[in-house]
């Protein structure tokens, strides 16, 4: 069995610097030379870091092939149980600050909570002009969320990018997003629901509950874990 | 063996009645049940898609499954199905993934005695066939529906209170929501009536989001001339609280409604309810206004099949006039069906 341990870090973007920085704090150096996805902490015993896209790193740590990362507290919540399952959270960082909330547009000044979305829902249904498109990149979330609410009438649309949008250009009427200041939102003439707030979230030191079972890996994971403590 | 011994003897108790024991299709196209019911039911399906994208799921009920089959192969007139096969739902927690589903439908028929039969049908093949007394809890969620009605509410809160009434936790988090008065943020309405001025210059058939001006203004006033600081939320959850509390001999129903309706000063409107014509062959009957809040689409008549001595649940079921209309049929047809709970029986 190897010892080795893998470090997922975020491969790009904001969430990548303050990574690395979460390492730096703590003496713990490494090395990152742009687009080569491998490296390590050179100050630590035999270890590997790679960078990956953050959704991945969730998924990495639930199968194993991970033994510590960084990534989203909202990709993890957003994986599905059979995955969630697999992982612990560590720590929470303080950086990668976002809520992931459901907005409408402002216009719909008739429309400030769930309960008011739940009725408009309804309208829908009765008209017969389908349903209530709620456009997302946490659809497992949002389906959460708004079921616990009371809101059972609506359809899911998938987004990839730009869901601020889709209310304005007849793909959905509402959506769910992560937001940090809220500018994106205004600038896009949405507004959020005075109980639309689905999860707070920020970026976390994430375990996977193998490794910590694991007697070739637990003790260098515990070691690399109490360093950035 | 005992599960075969079983479903074998109550199918055919079934059968005796002119009930047709039908075997279903295991997979259904999801878009039936999405498109109409929503996400809660996508849920709960165990769904995949095709070469060409077409989604399909394994059917997660065999009413849902016998309605299906009647709007496609019935059509119309009285059908009664009987079945005994697995349905397969995706599970959150230590649930199996295949349940066994025995039960039997009347579909097509909107009269009391399909009730009567329904109830007696599955009570009586009970007590045949495991040998034990049984006891019988019966309600018409109507009669909530008409305490809603007769309550001081804005007409929003009387359909959130009615629709989400089998939803058991969010039903008490909207008692709360209502005793403590808040649905209007002050300051943001206050924003809102500015911008209410500014649309109302606007061409009201234009569509924001899907919604037309009209629309959305037209709810904006009804809100306004509805406010929720009019009622006295604690007052009025608390008649419901008590409502959901009335239990008694089937017989003394129609009198401990009466007396809740004279203590609080409401009418339910009880004449227009046919439960209280009911004579079952059990006498052990209960009546109680908490039964049938688990499932979403009952709409009038539900019951509960109990074991006497262990209060065990051995059948559950109800009337559905709303669920044939939801899954595709053109017209409204009337339903009522049952569901022995298969798993408890094993238990005995």
């Amino acid at each position: 069995m190897s010892k080795l341990i893998k470090i997922g870090l975020p491969s790009k973007g904001r969430l990548k610097d303050a990574s690395l920085k979460v390492f730096k704090k703590k003496n713990l150096s490494i090395k990152d030379v742009k687009r080569n996805y491998l490296s390590e902490i050179k100050n630590f015993s035999l270890n590997e870091v790679v960078f990956s896209h953050a959704r991945e790193i969730v998924e990495r740590l639930a199968d194993n092939s991970l033994d510590i990362g960084i990534s989203g507290y909202d990709l993890l919540k957003e994986s599905l149980p059979g995955i969630q399952k697999n992982i612990q959270v560590f720590s929470r960082l303080n950086f990668g600050f976002a809520d992931l909330i459901v907005a409408v547009p402002n216009a719909w000044i008739d429309v400030q909570t769930i309960a008011d979305l739940e009725e408009i829902s309804f309208e829908f249904k009765d008209k017969n002009i389908g349903k209530l498109r709620v456009a997302t990149k946490y659809p497992n979330l949002t389906n959460d969320f708004l079921l616990s609410k009371g809101l059972t009438q609506y359809k899911i649309i998938n987004s990839l990018g730009s869901t601020e949008i889709y209310p304005f250009t007849d793909q959905s009427e509402i959506i769910t997003d992560i937001t940090s200041s809220g500018a994106t939102l205004k600038a896009n003439n949405l507004r959020v629901l005075k109980d639309g707030n689905i999860l707070k979230s920020s970026a976390c030191i994430l375990v996977s509950k193998k490794s910590l079972k694991d007697k070739n890996k637990k003790n260098l994971v515990l070691s690399l874990l109490k360093k950035l403590n | 063996m005992k599960s075969k011994k079983y479903s074998e003897a109550l199918l055919n108790l079934f059968k005796k009645k002119g009930f047709k024991v039908k075997e279903f299709e295991n997979i259904i196209e999801s878009k039936i049940i999405i498109e109409r019911s929503g996400e809660i039911f996508k849920k709960s399906l165990l769904s995949f898609e095709d070469d060409n994208g077409k989604n399909f799921s394994l059917r997660p009920d065999l009413t849902i499954s016998a309605c299906l089959d009647y709007i496609k192969n019935v059509k119309r007139g009285i059908h009664k199905y009987a079945y005994f096969d697995q349905a397969y739902r995706r599970t959150f927690g230590k649930e199996s993934l295949v349940r066994n589903q025995l039960g039997c439908e009347i579909i097509g028929s909107a009269n009391l005695q399909s009730n009567i039969d329904i109830i007696n049908l599955i009570d009586q093949s009970l007590e045949k066939v495991i040998k034990y007394k049984t006891t019988i809890k019966i309600n018409d969620i109507n009669i909530f529906y008409s305490l809603v009605d007769s309550l001081k509410l804005p007409s929003r809160w009387r359909l959130r209170l009615k629709r989400h009434f089998w939803r058991h936790d969010y039903f008490k988090e909207l008692i709360t929501r209502l005793e403590s008065n808040s649905d209007l943020q002050k300051n943001v309405f206050e924003l809102d009536k500015k911008s209410y001025v500014k649309m109302k210059k606007l061409k009201q058939n234009e569509k924001i989001a899907g919604r037309k001006i009209n629309e959305i203004l037209n709810r904006f006033e009804k809100k306004i001339k509805e406010p929720r600081s009019n009622i006295n939320g604690a007052r009025v959850a608390q008649i419901i609280g008590d409502f959901l509390k009335i239990k008694c001999p089937f017989k003394n129903a129609k009198n401990e409604l009466k007396k809740f309706e004279i203590k609080n000063n409401i009418n339910l409107k009880l004449k227009q309810f046919d439960i209280f014509n009911i004579k079952l062959k059990n006498n052990d009957t209960i009546f109680s206004t908490e039964i049938g809040r688990s499932v979403e689409y009952y709409t009038g008549l539900v019951f509960e099949i109990y074991k006497k001595s262990k209060n065990l649940n051995l059948a559950s079921g109800g009337r559905y006039d709303n669920l044939m209309q939801t899954l595709g049929a053109k017209s409204k047809v009337a339903a009522i069906g049952g569901a022995i709970n298969y798993d408890n029986i094993l238990k005995l």
